[in-house]
């Protein structure tokens, strides 16, 4: 199980590498879906299913999608591939930013193993983030009524953005 | 910090230095967000879980939503580019340029 887990964390890290240092759009997607795959089975492994399944449905199955369709306007004759040395350098040079502060500011224990996961015990048992989460409804009603404004709001963001015509942030092309 | 933390935490620095250094694309640009937004999701996740406070678990839920919102409006803004100029490149973003 710990080198399970550890192995989520490496492909996590390993997709978004792929999604900062991409050659082209297409293959950008690609490490974004293994990161958000991996982070998923990393919450998994940590007991906090509901959590793991919102990211799953709201992220990878609503949001990602959004984003693999609109990839399209980035259409290229000649897309890069992952072999490009600059793609390769970009790579290489970010992990060696990262790698240089951790060596810099001190290699604090990273190698300590140690999980935690969120089963309650008791006579009447409940999950903890369900009930973390339901409590949305209760005492997060305030926050739940922003978020749900927040969400109305963006759609009339986005109609004004795409519409155009005179007033718009586009000319009607 | 255990290797959870230093795999999140690269992850987000990562996606952050992806975003500085984006070359062609916007979209490039709109997916480094997101896995910024990613990043942080499974980080407050972490938060939760380690220090068992079962009513943090909303903040996670939350943010994917006002994410949600970020990149809806990050996609009219590409959409928007695109309809323009044509393409997305990021050379015809030039309107401020001396």
């Amino acid at each position: 199980m710990t080198y399970l887990m550890f192995f989520l964390g490496v492909c996590f890290a390993v997709g978004v590498l792929g999604v900062a240092s991409n050659p082209s759009p297409y293959y950008g997607v690609v490490g974004l879906v293994l990161a958000s795959v991996a982070g998923c089975g990393w919450l998994l492994g940590l007991g906090v299913s509901f959590v793991a399944l919102v990211l799953f449905m709201v992220y990878l199955g609503g949001m990602l999608v959004v984003f693999v369709y609109s990839v399209a306007l980035a259409a290229e004759p000649f897309p890069g591939a992952w072999g490009d040395w600059r793609v390769i350098g970009c790579a290489v040079a970010f992990v060696a930013i990262v790698f240089g502060g951790l060596v810099f500011g001190g290699f604090m224990g990273a190698w300590k193993f140690g999980v935690s996961t969120v089963n309650n015990v008791g006579v009447f048992v409940v999950r903890s983030d369900f009930s973390g989460v339901s409590m949305f409804y209760s005492h997060g009603a305030g926050m739940f009524l922003v978020a749900g404004w927040g969400l109305l709001l963006t759609l009339f963001v986005v109609l004004e953005l795409v519409r155009g015509l005179s007033r718009g942030a586009i000319r009607a092309v | 910090m255990s290797p959870l933390h230093l795999s999140f935490y690269s992850a987000f620095i990562f996606s952050g230095l992806g975003l500085a250094f984006h070359r062609t694309h916007l979209v490039s640009a709109l997916l480094c967000l997101e896995s910024m937004m990613l990043s942080m999701f499974v980080g407050l996740s972490m938060w939760s879980i380690e220090n068992q406070v079962s009513s943090f678990t909303m903040v996670p839920i939350l943010m994917l939503t006002f994410s949600a919102c970020e990149a809806g409006t990050g996609l009219a803004i590409l959409v928007a580019s695109t309809r323009t100029h044509g393409s997305d490149h990021l050379h015809n973003l030039n309107l401020l340029q001396c």
